[in-house]
């Protein structure tokens, strides 16, 4: 595929850091800091207008006055124009950031695999590609530009100020000091309570979701009071973490209010105190320069307050980082670094064994399939049937040697040659919220060629699932998966079985593909497989001996080992753990063919 | 047959189909009103805090009203060198500014107070709608969607709490008293210092407006992308074995991008606002200047002092002006997000089916004499689906009666119809000779232990799940029912404990039971079945998911429940089919023969020829 690029190649070969990814966008960061500095200077130029334009009209200088204020006007909008600047380059890098991130996160959750969910839980990996993303965009967006700000506006103000008078300064930032420690002392605690109430959120919604989990278990044993009690008690803790909370946010912007309308109330009472004196004292400060301290003082009032947030968004755009970061530096088990392109599709397992931690799951596991032959792998739940079928895909870390297509190790050839002559269809039937055909032509590029649709309907028929799909409220266009139209476990795992069957890879690896459909159309379905097996190898992982006995050659595993194999007839004659499951299975399998 | 032809006349219409998927949209059934009126009734029992809240918001828009005022009056007195008038507007300001933050920090407690405390209604109100609900309508919701509704939705109403309300009103109040107090001053300067609004405004609601529409498509946009995340999040083991995550990815970049774009625009459109305002305030005051330079500066001789004085004073109203406006623009959007929030969390509370406990009036008669029955009963999940049909058997008291058939046959489908856990759609249900609708259903259902195959255990203790139905575990109860079923020793050797200790009982359950085996949860579930004692037992059997040893000690524990009860077992093994009482076979929702084992065999029917062909000596068979 020529388009097809480096997954990760956006984020550079290394994780990102934050350090790098605002290196990217640096010259943005410029242009937009640029912009916001020449907003600063715009209001700086502003305040000293408005003391030439107050000055001017109470000294008598109407025309001087009336310049000053129309220029002021001038600035006023160029001070927008550039403010407006500032924020489309900041937050277009901003964008960008997020874009990156959630495309790399995306991506390496791919090349990790599906065995990355044992060490992180979906609803953990969600939340780190939404919440944390968002955590992130705030201090490259919020975070950046308003710190940028404070810099600028501070500068731009401070110059009126101490310009004006340095007294009057000193005086208006006597409570500055105390802005900054209650700000630290209040984010502190600000980030401890709202984690505490997410904690709290988190056991509430976990509760909600096991009670409604075990629904039936409640309703059978009438347990609906105890799980009413159980809930008032986690609703209360959470009451509880919410008021906390809200006592410290109630008292923070009262405080931090206080402390600016103090510095206030200072200028303007030793403000007033000079402005008293006459000219020819020190330390005199005329009406203009009052005008013009108040609005320069007033400026700053906001950036001032929004120091505690900046630091606190920054603060958790850092915590974000190290929980996206976690992410990046996962290492996957599995090693894509083969190159040797396999010519044949003959499947040789010899000696594989495995394990997980401490506990074998497979021992000494050895077998073959020619191309056009169908192997079955029987085995109850824990057999280890599952996991020699990852294997072979190398959806786990296949070892060395053990496993080979075509005579070249699996450990040998990319990955993704190996998968596209292995078909691996699994237990699990995952379909996708798009529309049934979509989902059936899931491995093909143009699902909507004349060709695909073809193939499309034959798998369906194939998997005994075409003519419900067809009854579907829009047929085969009907949207279904998690969000969409939801079908019962046999139709999704008929569906799932012919998107495998649309895909018609050399060896076809199916595992327990039929768990949940009735034993008659699991009949018609393997009669419609036998058709395919003759232009390609099956590998069939079941725990039925119906679907079993349709293959050439059965090979039965228990605790990880495979302990008989032949035909079915052979295995059933034999009288080994094969038969038992047979005569176990009988019943459920045995479809009645007369009434009473 | 619409769009099922090959061919490029299919790709619209699959395009059509996934764009009115993706593109659907909740309808608003109902006005912002219509919700704000049911929010209010859960508000209502804490609305005292809500008045006083109120009341302090006034207050304190006095107290901003009086602040320019006083400011002004400072600046008076000190242009006119009254060092003393100085000093009394200070401390005068001092007192105001003070009570200003008081009634503040109390305006706003008090109302998250409220707010938390409604919340917390709404959500057990919530949790108690999804406690009543029928189990048809929690077989078709999402679970994940639920969760939400009762967790992050309510959160989200709570912001309107959280951000003020009550504050807005007051905001609101402010501006107006602004406007009148600028006009009594001087209104001249007052309509001078509001010459510049009208233009800016205009600007400012086309700004508001498209901002608005660009809020709403960015969160449908990032809906898409959280949805699509999730998707990939749960099917990465399909992509990665189907070899398409270069495909994928390639999807992703058109959701991803569709949403970048949507973010610029809206950040922009927010952000161009808030500039807005903040020229909007300035242009004032430069007005406000070039008025007072032109009917002031040139007379000069008019009493400078006061004129300096009101154009501080006008300078300070215009920046509380824009204060409260720039705050309520920012809330704007969380009480949208909240009242979206409201509308999802009133439709599970009134939209969500219930289960009725009023008996309807054609109940079927009474029956004497037996333990539980089906009576011509036909039911179905999906409508014109059904799982039953015309089911019909009796089961006297003490009886034990299993139910065999293939996979999907129904036989579980009628322990949950003898539970009234779906309703019939047709015939009648007994127990204990009367209509399962005649009973309260806790009632009905205290009359059963379940033993399901799947067995869920709660987190907690050992002895927690054993005692479930108990407010107060009996400790003694519980292990007679663990030893009963033969699961004492083990459960006291997974924690290598004595055999006089019974501390091992306290061992915890983590959540789902995923720290117990299969066959440990069914021994717990065994075990619960006889703590519970009920008459009649409903046994779901393991099938071939557990090894031989377990699967051995499972039959002597399930013979040790089912004594001396009336029980219904959906049988996998033929040690437990033979010895029943009755025999029920069932296929596609339908029995097709029923009777002993004997009789069965006598008949020469389905049940005969299974029997012939697997079953003689069947190895399945322990006792």
């Amino acid at each position: 595929m020529p388009d097809v690029t480096p997954p990760s190649s956006d984020l550079g070969a290394r994780p990102p850091t934050m350090g790098r990814l605002f290196r990217r966008h640096l010259f943005a960061y410029i242009l937009g800091g640029a912009c916001l500095l020449a907003s600063a200077a715009a209001l700086n130029r502003i305040d000293w207008l408005s003391k030439a334009a107050i000055d001017s009209a109470f000294g008598g200088n109407t025309g001087r006055a009336v310049r000053a204020s129309i220029g002021m006007v001038a600035l006023t909008v160029l001070a927008f124009v550039a403010a407006v600047g500032s924020r489309y380059f900041i937050f277009s890098a901003v964008a960008d950031v997020e874009y990156d991130l959630r495309r790399g996160i995306l991506a390496k959750l791919h090349q990790l695999g599906g065995s990355f969910h044992r060490t992180m839980s979906a609803g953990d990996l969600m939340s780190r590609m939404t919440n944390d993303v968002v955590g992130v965009r705030a201090t490259f967006g919020f975070g950046a530009s308003q710190s940028l700000n404070v810099v600028f506006a501070f500068a731009s103000s401070l110059q009126v100020m101490f310009g004006i008078s340095w007294r009057l300064t000193l005086a208006a930032s006597l409570t500055m000091p105390l802005v900054a420690v209650t700000m630290r002392y209040f984010s502190r605690h600000l980030l401890n309570f709202t984690r505490t109430n997410q904690q709290m959120l988190g056991q509430l919604a976990s509760l909600v979701e096991g009670s409604l989990t075990g629904m039936r278990v409640i309703r059978s044993f009438g347990l609906e009071e105890r799980e009413l009690e159980r809930f008032d008690l986690k609703n209360v803790d959470y009451f509880q973490a919410n008021l906390s909370l809200a006592r410290l946010r109630a008292l923070l912007g009262p405080i931090l209010g206080l402390a600016s309308a103090a510095s206030m109330l200072a200028f303007f009472w030793y403000g007033g105190i000079l402005l008293c004196r006459p000219a020819s004292v020190p330390g005199a400060i005329t009406k203009g320069d009052f005008f013009a301290f108040d609005l320069a003082l007033t400026r700053m009032t906001w950036p001032l307050m929004a120091i505690g947030s900046i630091y606190s968004v920054i603060q958790r755009g850092r915590a974000c980082f190290g929980r996206i970061r976690e992410i990046f530096d996962s290492v996957s088990e599995v090693r894509d670094s083969g190159t040797t392109i396999p010519n044949g599709t003959g499947l040789e397992v010899e000696g594989l064994s495995f394990s997980y931690a401490d506990r074998d799951v497979l021992r000494d596991v050895s077998f073959r399939v020619m191309p056009g032959r169908s192997l079955a792998i029987v085995g109850r739940t824990g057999s280890g049937k599952s996991t020699l079928a990852q294997l072979l895909v190398r959806m786990l870390p296949t070892p060395r040697g053990r496993v080979r297509l075509g005579g070249v190790d699996v450990c040998d050839m990319p990955i993704r040659e190996l998968r596209r002559r292995v078909g691996y269809a699994q237990q699990s039937a995952f379909l996708f919220s798009t529309t049934v055909s979509r989902n059936v032509a899931f491995s093909m590029d143009d699902p909507d060629s004349a060709e695909s649709m073809a193939r499309i309907r034959d798998a369906m028929g194939a998997a005994q699932v075409l003519r419900e799909a067809l009854e579907l409220p829009n047929a085969l266009d009907t949207v279904v998966g998690e969000r969409g139209i939801q079908l019962s476990g046999g139709q999704r795992q008929r569906v799932a079985l012919a998107r495998a069957l649309a895909w018609a890879p050399p060896i076809l690896l199916l595992d327990d593909p039929l768990s949940a459909v009735d034993s008659k159309t699991e009949t018609a379905i393997l009669e419609g497989l036998r058709g395919k097996m003759k232009a390609h190898s099956l590998v069939l992982v079941t725990h039925r001996v119906a679907a079993a006995a349709a293959c050439d050659e059965i090979a039965v595993l228990e605790d990880g080992r495979i302990v008989a194999r032949g035909t079915h007839a052979a295995l059933i004659s034999a009288g080994g753990l094969y038969a038992t499951f047979a005569k176990q299975q009988q019943l459920e399998q045995e479809t009645p063919e007369v009434g009473p | 047959m619409k769009s099922s032809s090959p061919g490029t006349g299919s790709s619209p219409s699959v395009a059509d189909s996934l764009k009115a998927f993706h593109e659907e949209k909740a309808p608003r059934p109902s006005s912002d009103i219509a919700v704000w009126l049911r929010l209010w009734g859960f508000v209502r029992p804490h609305s005292r805090r809500l008045v006083i809240a109120l009341l302090l918001v006034f207050v304190g828009a006095g107290f901003n009203l009086a602040a320019p005022l006083v400011m002004g009056a400072m600046v008076r007195h000190a242009t006119m060198r009254d060092r003393s008038g100085v000093f009394r507007d200070g401390l005068l300001f001092m007192a105001i500014l003070v009570a200003r933050k008081v009634s503040e920090f109390a305006q706003r407690y008090l109302t998250e107070v409220a707010g938390a405390r409604a919340m917390v209604d709404i959500r057990k109100a919530v949790f108690q709608v999804l406690q009543r609900a029928t189990m048809r309508f929690l077989d078709t919701t999402p679970i994940g969607r639920l969760v939400t509704r009762a967790t992050n939705d309510v959160d989200a109403i709570a912001e309107i709490f959280r951000i003020g309300v009550v504050s807005s009103a007051g905001d609101v109040v402010s501006l107006v008293a602004y406007v009148v107090a600028m006009l009594v001053l001087d209104w001249r300067m007052s309509l001078v210092a509001f010459l510049m609004m009208p233009p800016v405004l205009v600007v400012a609601e086309v700004v508001r407006a498209r901002g608005r529409r660009a809020n709403v498509d960015l969160r449908v946009r990032l809906a898409q992308v959280n949805a699509f995340l999730g998707e990939q999040v749960n099917g990465t083991s399909v992509v990665q074995a189907y070899g398409r995550v270069d495909a994928v990815m390639r999807e992703f970049d058109v959701i991803n991008r569709s949403y970048r774009g949507a973010f610029v625009r809206f950040i922009n459109y927010l952000l161009a606002m808030d500039s807005l305002l903040q020229m909007l305030g300035t242009l004032c005051i430069a007005s406000v200047l070039l008025w007072a330079t032109l009917s002031h500066g040139v007379s000069g001789a008019q009493n400078p002092a006061a004129a300096f004085a009101l154009v501080v004073t006008f300078t300070m109203y215009i920046n509380q002006f824009f204060e409260p406006i720039s705050v309520l623009a920012e809330r704007y959007p969380v009480l949208q997000t909240g009242l979206v929030a409201a509308e999802r969390v009133l439709q599970v509370l009134d939209e969500t089916e219930l289960e009725s406990d009023t008996p309807p009036p054609a109940c079927g008669e009474d029956r004497a004499n037996e333990a539980f029955s089906l009576d011509h009963v036909t039911f179905e999940y999906k409508p014109g689906v059904p799982a039953l049909r015309d089911v019909s058997f009796v089961a006297a008291p003490g009886e034990k009666i299993a139910l065999v058939g293939p996979t999907g046959s129904g036989k579980s489908t009628i322990a949950s119809l003898l539970l009234r856990l779906y309703e019939i759609s047709e015939g009648v249900a007994r127990v204990e000779g009367h209509d399962v609708r005649r009973f309260g259903r806790r009632e009905l259902r205290e009359k059963f232990a379940v033993v399901p195959q799947d067995v869920y255990l709660f987190p907690g203790s050992l002895l927690s799940n054993v005692a479930m139905t108990d407010p107060r575990p009996d400790r003694a109860r519980a292990l007679a029912a663990l030893e009963r079923v033969g699961a004492a020793v083990l459960f006291r050797e997974r924690v290598n404990g004595t055999l006089a200790d019974d501390a091992w009982l306290d061992a915890p359950v983590d959540r789902g039971g995923a720290n117990f085996s299969a066959g440990e949860r069914q021994l717990v579930a065994l075990a619960r079945a006889l703590y519970r004692d009920a008459p009649i037992v409903v046994l779901d059997e393991a099938t071939a998911s557990v090894d031989s040893v377990t699967e051995a000690r499972l039959q002597r524990s399930i013979a040790a429940v089912l004594e001396k009860r009336t029980a219904l077992i959906i049988a996998h093994r033929l040690s437990t089919i033979r010895s029943a009482d009755h025999i029920v076979v069932m296929d596609e929702g339908a029995v097709v023969e029923q009777g002993t084992h004997e009789e069965l065999l006598v008949r020469n029917g389905l049940y005969a020829r299974l029997h012939k062909l697997g079953f003689r000596g069947g190895s399945a068979d322990t006792s």
